[in-house]
C-alpha cells in the first residue's frame, strides 16, 4: 500500500453497540455529568415505535427533559432555533439524536445554540468558528447508512435565503455513537439495502481516493467485509439481529473512514443526481459505485483490487489473478446490485434509468443528465477523485450509469 | 528569564519572497487568462457579482486576491486579503505548504487531501476557482512541470498552447 508522507485521522466518538445498548445511555450521561437529556428525532422514528423503545430503555435511569419527534426531512434554521429554545425551557443538559442525516444534522445545530448562546447559527460556519466543547450529544442511528454519527459536519438548510450551509468543526463529533441492533431491525428492504450501499460507497471510496490513511483503510476494509457478509442475508432474513448489528456497525465504521478520508466522484455524481432529481443518496451510490471504480482504475486500479478480499471473500481473492482483481471487484459490486434486484422484486434499481419514484414514473429522466453534470461541477467531493472529471466526463459517465452499461476504456481520458 | 529561549514564527524570508513574488505573477496571470482564455473568461462570468477570491497562506502569509470589479472586469486586486470582502478564500496551513504547492512538489489535489489546503466560502464556488488557477498553471508552467501540478494535461488546441500562452505570460507581464 502507498503510506501517504503526511496524514490526518481524528475520532473521538465512543461507540457503545450491542443488542442492549440504549440501555447504558443514563449511565454514560452520568458520566459526562448530565441528567436531563432532551431528545430530539423525526415522525418515521417515533411511528415506527423506536422512540418508545429508547424511551423505554432510558426512563428507569434518568430523567428526560424533552423529547420534540417533529424533525422534517431536510433541516432548517428556524427549526434548530426551536429546539433550541425547548431545550433551555425544558433545563435539559445533554442530547439524545434518534434518526437518520437529518436528525443528526439538527441535534448538532442545536447543540451549537444551546452551547454558545444566541440564536444566529450564521455566527459559527467558518472554520474555527466553535472554540470549545459543547453539550453531550449522544447519536443513536436508526438506519445503517450515512454514518453521521461519528462525522464532524452537519448541513443545515436556510430555507429563506435558499442556502444548504455546511458546519465543520471536531466540537460537532457526537460524545457517544449508541448502535443498538432494535434501531434497524424493522427497516423496509429497499432502505436497508441503500444505506447499506451508502455506506458501501464510504467504505470504498475511503479506500479508493486521495486521501487515503491506514487508519481509515482499517476502518473502510472492516466495514466492506461486514457488508459483504451480512447485506444478502438482512435482506432475506429482515429480524436477523447479529446481522443488523453488523450493517450497523459497517456503516459506523466506513463513516469513521470516510469523514477523515473523505469521498470521490460517486459522490460527486450522486448528490447532483439526488439534488437535480431527488433520488434516494443510497440509490444514487448502488448504482454509481461500479462506475466510479471503472473510471479511476487506470489510477486506482491497485487499491480497488485489494478491496476484492473484503467483498468477494479468500476463495474468489486468490483464484484471481492480481492484474484482474480489480475489474472483479467492480463485477463483485454489479453482481451484489443484481442480487438485491432480485430479491426486492425489481425496486432496488440496477441503473439511473430504472429509478422510479413513488408513482412509478421514472425518476431521472435522460434529457437532465447535461443539467446533472453541471451542478456535479460544483461539489466538493471532486478533488479527492483520482482522475480528473470535466463536464464531458461526467455526461460521459452518467449516460453509461442511465443505460446500465459499462464505461467504454477507450473513452476515459487519462492523466 | 533569558535562558528560555522565546521562538517566533515568520523569518526563512527566501522563501517568503519567492512566494511573494510567484503569487504576484500568478494573481496577474489569473487576470490576464480571464481576458484571453475564452474558458477561463466563461468562469468568471458564471460567478457571483463582484466575486473576490485569495490565495493566502496562515497565519499571515503572503497572499493573493483576485476579483471581478463592478463592470465584471477581473482584476488582480494586490496582497491584503483583509481589504476585500471574499466569497472564497484558499488558505495552507502554513506558508510551507504553500511552497510546496508554488514549487510544483504538489498539486492542489494532494494538497487538500493531506489536509494542507483548506476552503472557507461557497463551494461550487471554490471549485471554479481551483479550475481557473489549474488553467492558468498550464499556461505558465512547462509541460512536465504542470503535470506534477494538475491531475489531468489537457489537450489544448495549437493556438491556445502557443498564441494565447504567449499572450497571457505577456499580459502577465505588463499587466494589462
Ligand atoms: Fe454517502
Amino acid at each position: 500500500m502507498r503510506l501517504p508522507d503526511y496524514y490526518e485521522f481524528c475520532c473521538r466518538v465512543k461507540i457503545v453497540a450491542g443488542h442492549d445498548a440504549l440501555e447504558k445511555i443514563p449511565a454514560l450521561l452520568g458520566a459526562l455529568h448530565a441528567a436531563r437529556p432532551m431528545i430530539i428525532t423525526d415522525r418515521g422514528v417515533a411511528g415506527a415505535g423506536l422512540l418508545d423503545v429508547v424511551v423505554g430503555a432510558l426512563q428507569d435511569g434518568i430523567v428526560i427533559g424533552a423529547v420534540a419527534d417533529e424533525v422534517p426531512s431536510d433541516s432548517d434554521f428556524k427549526v434548530v432555533r426551536r429546539l433550541a429554545k425547548v431545550y433551555q425551557q425544558k433545563d435539559c443538559d445533554a442530547i439524545v439524536a434518534v434518526g437518520g442525516g437529518s436528525v443528526m444534522d439538527t441535534a448538532k445545530g442545536v447543540n451549537i445554540l444551546v452551547s454558545e448562546g444566541g440564536d444566529d447559527l450564521m455566527a459559527f460556519t467558518g472554520a474555527g468558528a466553535l472554540k470549545k466543547r459543547l453539550k453531550p450529544l449522544v447519536a443513536v442511528p436508526t438506519t445503517a447508512g450515512t454514518g453521521s454519527e461519528v462525522t464532524l459536519v452537519a448541513v443545515i438548510a436556510d430555507h429563506e435565503k435558499n442556502l444548504k450551509i455546511p458546519f465543520t468543526s471536531y466540537f460537532l463529533l457526537p460524545d457517544i455513537a449508541v448502535i443498538d441492533s432494535r434501531m434497524t431491525l424493522t427497516l423496509p428492504d429497499v432502505i436497508t439495502s441503500q444505506t447499506a450501499m451508502d455506506a458501501l460507497c464510504h467504505a470504498v471510496e475511503a479506500y479508493t481516493c486521495l486521501a487515503k490513511n491506514p487508519v481509515s483503510d482499517a476502518c473502510a476494509l472492516e466495514a466492506i467485509s461486514l457488508i459483504a457478509g451480512n447485506l444478502l442475508k438482512v435482506m432475506k432474513t429482515p429480524a436477523d439481529r447479529d446481522g443488523r448489528l453488523a450493517l450497523a456497525t459497517a456503516a459506523t465504521l466506513a463513516g469513521m473512514a470516510f469523514s477523515n478520508s473523505m469521498v470521490g466522484m460517486v459522490h460527486t455524481l450522486g448528490h447532483s443526481v439526488g439534488a437535480v432529481c431527488q433520488v434516494p443518496h443510497g440509490t444514487c451510490m448502488a448504482v454509481l459505485l461500479p462506475y466510479g471504480l471503472e473510471y479511476n482504475m487506470h489510477k486506482n486500479g491497485e487499491e480497488a483490487g485489494e478491496l476484492l478480499f473484503a467483498l468477494a471473500g479468500d476463495a474468489v481473492f486468490a483464484r484471481t489473478p492480481r492484474d484482474r482483481r480489480a475489474k472483479q471487484t467492480v463485477a463483485s459490486i454489479r453482481a451484489l446490485n443484481q442480487d438485491l434486484y432480485e430479491v426486492t422484486g425489481g425496486r432496488h434499481p440496477r441503473c439511473l434509468g430504472e429509478v422510479t419514484g413513488p408513482d412509478g414514473k421514472i425518476r431521472v429522466p435522460r434529457a437532465r443528465l447535461p443539467e446533472i453534470a453541471r451542478v456535479a461541477l460544483g461539489d466538493a467531493s471532486i478533488f479527492y477523485n483520482p482522475e480528473a472529471l470535466d463536464e464531458d466526463d461526467l455526461l460521459m459517465v452518467l449516460e453509461a450509469a442511465w443505460e446500465g452499461i459499462p464505461l467504454d476504456p477507450a473513452r476515459i481520458r487519462k492523466g | 528569564m533569558n535562558d528560555f529561549r522565546e521562538i517566533t514564527p515568520g523569518g526563512r524570508p527566501f522563501t517568503r519572497m519567492y512566494l511573494n513574488v510567484m503569487l504576484w505573477f500568478v494573481g496577474r496571470a489569473v487576470q490576464a487568462a480571464a481576458r484571453q482564455d475564452l474558458e477561463v473568461k466563461r468562469e468568471f462570468e458564471a460567478l457571483p457579482h463582484r466575486f473576490t477570491f485569495a490565495l493566502t497562506a496562515a497565519p499571515d502569509g503572503p497572499s493573493m486576491v483576485v476579483g471581478k470589479d463592478e463592470t465584471g472586469r477581473v482584476k488582480y486586486l494586490g496582497r491584503r486579503p483583509g481589504d476585500y470582502p471574499l466569497h472564497v478564500r484558499l488558505t495552507l496551513k502554513s506558508m510551507e505548504a504553500l511552497f510546496l504547492l508554488f514549487t510544483f512538489r504538489e498539486s492542489t489535489a494532494t494538497a487538500t487531501a493531506r489536509d494542507r489546503l483548506y476552503v472557507e466560502g461557497g463551494l461550487p464556488e471554490a471549485c471554479a476557482v481551483v479550475r481557473i488557477l489549474d488553467i492558468v498553471q498550464v499556461y505558465l508552467l512547462p509541460k512536465p512541470v504542470a503535470k506534477l501540478a494538475i491531475k489531468r494535461y489537457p489537450r489544448w488546441r495549437l493556438k491556445r498552447h502557443t498564441w494565447d500562452r504567449a499572450m497571457v505570460n505577456l499580459r502577465a507581464v505588463i499587466g494589462y
